[in-house]
């Protein structure tokens, strides 16, 4: 796009404001700060408190879901293990915050390393064999964590679960509203950090691996290294999530950590996208902002609770069998199919930097 | 089929070759698809490896970068002894034998193949498939590249000068942003070899490289070819079922059959080998 | 002694039922290239319906259990052809996803039509076992392990002796090679998918007495089924059978012996310890995958 004519102020302007526009890192502020304003307009009574919480609760999911999506998007790897890690997360956390008394950072680390750990020794065992053992390894991980923490009760509490407050963090004591400004920081920290590993060296080592694993291993590609990787990577996160829960929620109860939540988040990343990071976000809030937020004014569906349950179940079936990009290629598609109707034919091959 | 004239030659010019097959053999249960071959491809060579279908060309070829490790047999490969250990002499020559090394470890010698159907990432841009054949250049890990610590931030933006220089040597570099879904086969062509450019090379093993291209483009190839030799200092072996390139661009031919040694020579004799040209037609006789 | 001889016992009647769940899926995979996460739930909803059928209508266990039979049959083939034989373009990983799809389907679908209520279902025979060696058996339980035993002789007879077999065996080494050489290959997925059915709501029913019919019913059996074929390899029919014989008889020995809040869980670890040796399981071939 540049030209070689003496660019005015007036252009340079344009193109400082196109680049503006352009920023990734900007973009997810924005998106952040949005997100942010959330509790202001509960203050002023426009929205339901309600609302606040169910966001907060889809920010908590979309990190794991961002995980999962690394994994399952650029490697093709399953983890039903989602809903453990983020157990174990949270667990760990509330232990070393509650139990042990330790500041918020060290019980955030640890909520964060404990799982990233044992999911390493889980990817270590099965994915030297083949990628498909992930998914039963982990679905096996999952079953025995949660027997952990309903059985292991001097630590989790068993089945009457842990409870713990709100964190006080730089000597600043948190409340809701806070943490939920929090869960947005979060969250946003964590798509620059999936947008960075994307668009680099790592990323395109995971779309080589995707395209062939042949090709990818010429190319120097350790495929152990790289599944693993990325699989620490997504536990991290699961972890990571599972400690926001914690410290939003204030407790913690085996139940929530069971295979539907692994599901859910599954069926978020599927709907959603694979390889989109908006779109991960858009999927979570599909699964359970829809049905929070607007299903359940309906009397049908509060009455029927486990309706839009299968939804998502129909809706994972749907996407892969008939638009394996999920809904957040739909912007782009609807753009080239609105510019081939108005007749400008469009290019093909020009990159959509957003869209990955 | 033992040949001692390919033997007495290899033990000739051990100085100078880049890759020395040895006695090498691939059997599938009782299928010999390799059979006790030998052949060197010396320094700065562009060396055709040619024979009918099924002859076993792919079996040698991954044999050589070690996809499969072979039943028996040797493959020697010479290389800087810089890339062999940190701080080693880069004028410095030394030779080791491939087998058993992990394929992944194969390309960080200087050792890159491109594929029969080419291998590219639909979904990325043309510059960024290049440079996944910078890959092991990089030393930042993922948290560095996580954060964009100034040591990824450098790597990246040097290795995206040296993609778009390897684009340009292909005259593909106006295209560097377009996906490489939806581009024509012979500019996926050039991405196949501009990235094998990308690790700089002393030995470029290509898998067919003229399958799917029309006349005008196998000429465009073969000037590529002798020009990546000449730029980049590098050996080719070329595994090509299209005569007119290997005859038109190769230093020297060997010809296999149902895995067996058949001849090696400049392309003139192979041409008017009384052995080869039965192999191609068929012993009807 | 007689405690050994207890445990074997108990164990067998797992082993069976874990045995019968591991064909269903291994026959899934070898005739549609799906690793059939959603057997256990399918087989859990199908369970329902026998003991909806029971409990509702008083009908005799028999009777629902027929019916259970003919609502597997039904969701098998409705599953084939509503979703999986519209996959055929879908990658590996897209399938298993579609399987996790229908889990949430059936784990969905199970409290709408049944409530959330957990229910029982009986044993066969209620009651009586006869003593060997100092070890009681119980008559349903013996019902139960022969009748896996029965099933099982005669899978392995259809599938090596008949032409059925030849069908179903020629679709799962090539499904687009058995298709060109005249094999209804389309016919016979339908047929695994409801034979997978059938194992399943059978595998349900036998494991229903020993807790009750909730949506968690089938976790245990699904994840002893997929590991009895991690064990024993997906390239046969009879790895899966012998890994589920292995599993339940090691994981009775390792509760009683070692830790019965843990045993469980310290054997899914030894069985991952031991994929590292053997990664292809006791009777599994390894690929030659070509370049």
């Amino acid at each position: 796009m540049d030209s070689n004519k003496q660019p005015t102020a007036m252009k340079k302007t344009t193109n400082f404001l196109l680049s503006l526009y352009h920023n990734q890192y900007l973009r997810f502020v924005l998106f952040g700060l949005l997100l942010a304003c959330l509790p202001q307009l509960a203050k002023m009574k426009l929205i339901k408190t309600g609302v606040v919480t169910t966001m907060a609760q889809i920010l908590i999911y979309a990190i794991a879901a961002l995980g999962l999506n690394l994994l399952l998007g650029y490697s093709g790897l399953i983890s039903l293990g989602t809903a453990g890690f983020m157990g174990l997360g949270a667990y760990v956390a509330a232990y070393f915050y509650g139990d042990l008394q330790l500041s918020f950072w060290i019980a955030l680390l640890a909520a964060v390393a404990i799982p990233t750990l044992i999911g390493t020794l889980v990817g270590l065992t099965s994915l030297r064999i083949s990628g498909f053992y992930l998914a039963i390894a982990t679905l096996c991980v999952s079953e025995i964590l949660l027997k952990t923490f309903q059985q292991a009760t001097d630590l989790t509490g068993g089945t009457s679960g842990k409870n713990i407050s709100y964190p006080v963090i730089f000597d600043i004591a948190f409340k809701r509203d806070t943490m939920y400004l929090l869960l947005v920081v979060a969250l946003v920290l964590v798509m620059m950090l999936t947008w960075n590993l994307v668009n680099g060296q790592f990323g395109r080592a995971m779309h080589a691996m995707r395209g062939s694993e042949v090709a990818a291993q010429a190319m120097g590609v350790s495929l152990l290294k790289y599944r693993l990787l990325v699989f620490a990577i997504a536990t991290a996160y699961a972890g990571l999530s599972g400690a926001l829960y914690v410290f939003f929620v204030k407790g913690t109860y085996p139940t929530t950590w069971v295979l539907n939540l692994s599901l859910n988040i599954l069926a978020a990343v599927v709907i959603g996208g694979v390889r989109s990071i908006y779109g991960t976000v858009l999927g979570v809030f599909v699964v359970w902002g829809v049905s929070d937020l607007f299903l359940n004014n309906i009397p049908f569906f509060r009455q029927n609770p486990q309706i839009s349950f299968i939804v998502n179940g129909v809706l994972i079936i749907l996407v892969v069998m008939f638009y394996p990009n999920g809904l957040g290629k739909l912007p782009s598609d609807l753009k080239a199919g609105l510019s081939r109707l108005l007749g400008g034919r469009k290019k093909p091959g020009i990159p959509n930097k957003e869209e990955r | 089929m033992q040949n001692n004239e390919i033997t007495r030659d290899s033990l000739l010019s051990t100085e100078t070759y880049v890759l020395r097959i040895e006695n090498l053999s691939m059997h599938f249960g009782g299928l010999k698809a390799v059979d006790d071959l030998s052949f060197h491809v010396n320094r700065n060579e562009i060396f055709g490896l040619i024979g009918p279908n099924g002859a076993g060309k792919t079996t040698v070829f991954n044999c050589i970068t070690q996809f499969y490790t072979p039943t028996r047999g040797n493959v020697f490969f010479t290389t800087d002894a810089s890339r062999l250990q940190k701080g080693g002499d880069p004028s410095r020559q030394e030779t080791l034998n491939l087998v058993g090394i992990p394929v992944h470890k194969i390309i960080s010698l200087g050792l890159v193949r491109t594929f029969q159907n080419v291998e590219v990432i639909k979904e990325l841009s043309l510059i960024d498939n290049v440079l996944i054949g910078g890959h092991i250049d990089f030393k930042a890990n993922v948290f560095e590249q996580a954060l964009k610590l100034p040591r990824a931030r450098r790597e990246e933006k040097a290795m995206r000068e040296k993609a778009l220089e390897a684009l340009d040597f292909f005259d593909i570099a106006d295209r560097k942003d377009m996906l490489a879904g939806g581009q024509p086969y012979g500019v996926l062509k050039k991405v196949e070899l501009a990235r094998t450019l990308l690790c700089k090379p002393k030995l470029v093993i290509m898998d067919e490289p003229a399958a799917g291209l029309n006349d005008s483009e196998t000429d465009g190839l073969t000037q590529n070819i002798r020009k990546i030799r000449d730029a980049y200092n590098c050996s080719i072996l070329l595994v090509e079922h299209d005569m007119g390139l290997v005859m038109n661009v190769c230093d020297r031919i060997c010809a296999i059959s149902f895995g067996r040694f058949l001849a090696c020579d400049v392309p003139e004799k192979i041409r008017t080998n009384k052995i080869v040209q039965e192999a191609y037609l068929g012993e009807e006789e | 002694m007689s405690t050994i001889l207890q445990l074997i016992f108990r164990s067998l009647e797992t082993c069976s039922i874990y045995a019968l769940a591991a064909l269903g899926i291994i026959i899934i995979y070898r005739t549609s290239l799906i690793t059939h996460f959603a057997q256990g739930s399918m087989a859990m909803f199908n369970t329902f319906v026998v003991t909806w059928f029971f409990t509702s209508f008083s009908m005799p266990l028999w009777a629902s259990v027929l019916a259970g039979i003919i609502s597997a049959i039904f969701t098998g083939f409705l599953v084939d052809f509503l979703v999986i034989r519209h996959t055929k373009k879908v990658s590996p990983v897209g399938k298993q996803i579609i399987t996790l799809g229908l889990i949430i389907v059936f784990l969905g679908l199970a409290p709408m039509f049944f409530g959330v209520a957990t229910l029982q279902l009986p044993r066969f025979i209620p009651s009586g076992e006869v003593v060997v060696g100092g070890a009681a058996i119980s008559y349903n339980a013996i019902l139960n392990i022969s009748l896996g035993l029965v099933i099982m002789l005669v899978l392995f007879y259809v599938l090596h002796k008949t032409k059925l077999g030849l069908a179903i065996r020629a679709t799962a080494s090539n499904e687009q090679t058995a298709r060109l050489m005249g094999v209804p290959t389309q016919s016979v997925t339908m047929m695994a998918w409801a034979v997978a059915g059938v194992l399943g709501v059978l595998s349900g029913v036998m494991i229903a007495p020993a807790t009750s019919v909730s949506v968690w019913l089938m976790n245990p059996v699904q994840i002893s089924a997929l590991f009895a074929c991690v064990l024993g390899g997906f390239q046969t029919f009879y790895g899966p059978v012998l890994g589920a014989y292995i599993l339940g008889i090691a994981r009775n020995f390792l509760t009683y012996y070692v830790s019965s809040v843990w045993g469980e869980q310290i054997m899914y670890i030894l069985l991952l310890i031991f994929l590292l040796f053997r990664p292809n399981g006791i009777v599994g071939k390894k690929y030659s995958k070509k370049v």
